[in-house]
């Protein structure tokens, strides 16, 4: 455990109503970074695959492969966004 | 404590456990990633181009996160001001 004194219950009921706001502001933000880690874990793992392709000669990304892992998040956005109005305007068929 | 630092501790707590958490993460994608990479073929001890491939191939994958990170959040902030969240 670290220096800093740990947070108890009681203490979080001392909060003011300020802090409790800047807090509740704090967090939203910070799961919002989360989500944006998560997701670059996942565009990492898919785009080494198709970019990454021959063997490791070095331990930095040469220019051809730093190209395709930009253009590959890029495309797996282009699709995401591709899928969605695909998607609502399907949905908007089937209400008709 | 002052409620001014029970704030402070709780954001300090939340960000670091959070960092814990993805560094984490790295390590596991990375070890999946080089085992694959490296190790075609598991002989009975590592070799040292294993090791060295091992090595690099986790420098590399952790250029390959900065840059995906970027592009991505680039490319959020780019949709966010172009509306595409906003309907």
């Amino acid at each position: 455990m670290d220096s800093q004194a740990t947070v108890s219950q009681a203490d979080i009921e001392r909060l003011s109503d300020k802090d409790k706001a800047d807090l509740r502001q704090v967090l939203a933000k910070e799961e919002q970074r989360n989500f944006v880690q998560q997701q670059s874990h996942t565009f990492t793992e898919i785009c080494w695959k198709k970019c990454i392709t021959s063997n490791i000669k070095s331990n930095v990304l040469d220019s051809s492969e730093g190209n395709c892992l930009a253009n590959c998040v890029e495309r797996f956005f282009d699709v995401t966004i591709t899928t969605q109005k695909h998607l609502s305007a399907m949905r908007n068929q089937a209400g008709h | 404590m002052d409620s001014e630092s029970v704030k402070k501790a709780i954001i300090r707590q939340v960000i670091m456990e959070a960092n814990v958490q993805n560094s984490r993460h790295l390590v596991e994608k990375i070890n999946e990633t080089c085992f694959d990479k490296c190790i075609a073929k598991p002989g009975s001890s590592i070799s040292n181009g294993e090791k060295t491939c091992a090595t690099q191939c986790m420098e590399k994958y952790m250029a390959a996160w900065n840059l995906v990170n970027q592009t991505y959040m680039r490319r959020v902030q780019q949709e966010i001001n172009s509306g595409t969240f906003s309907s």
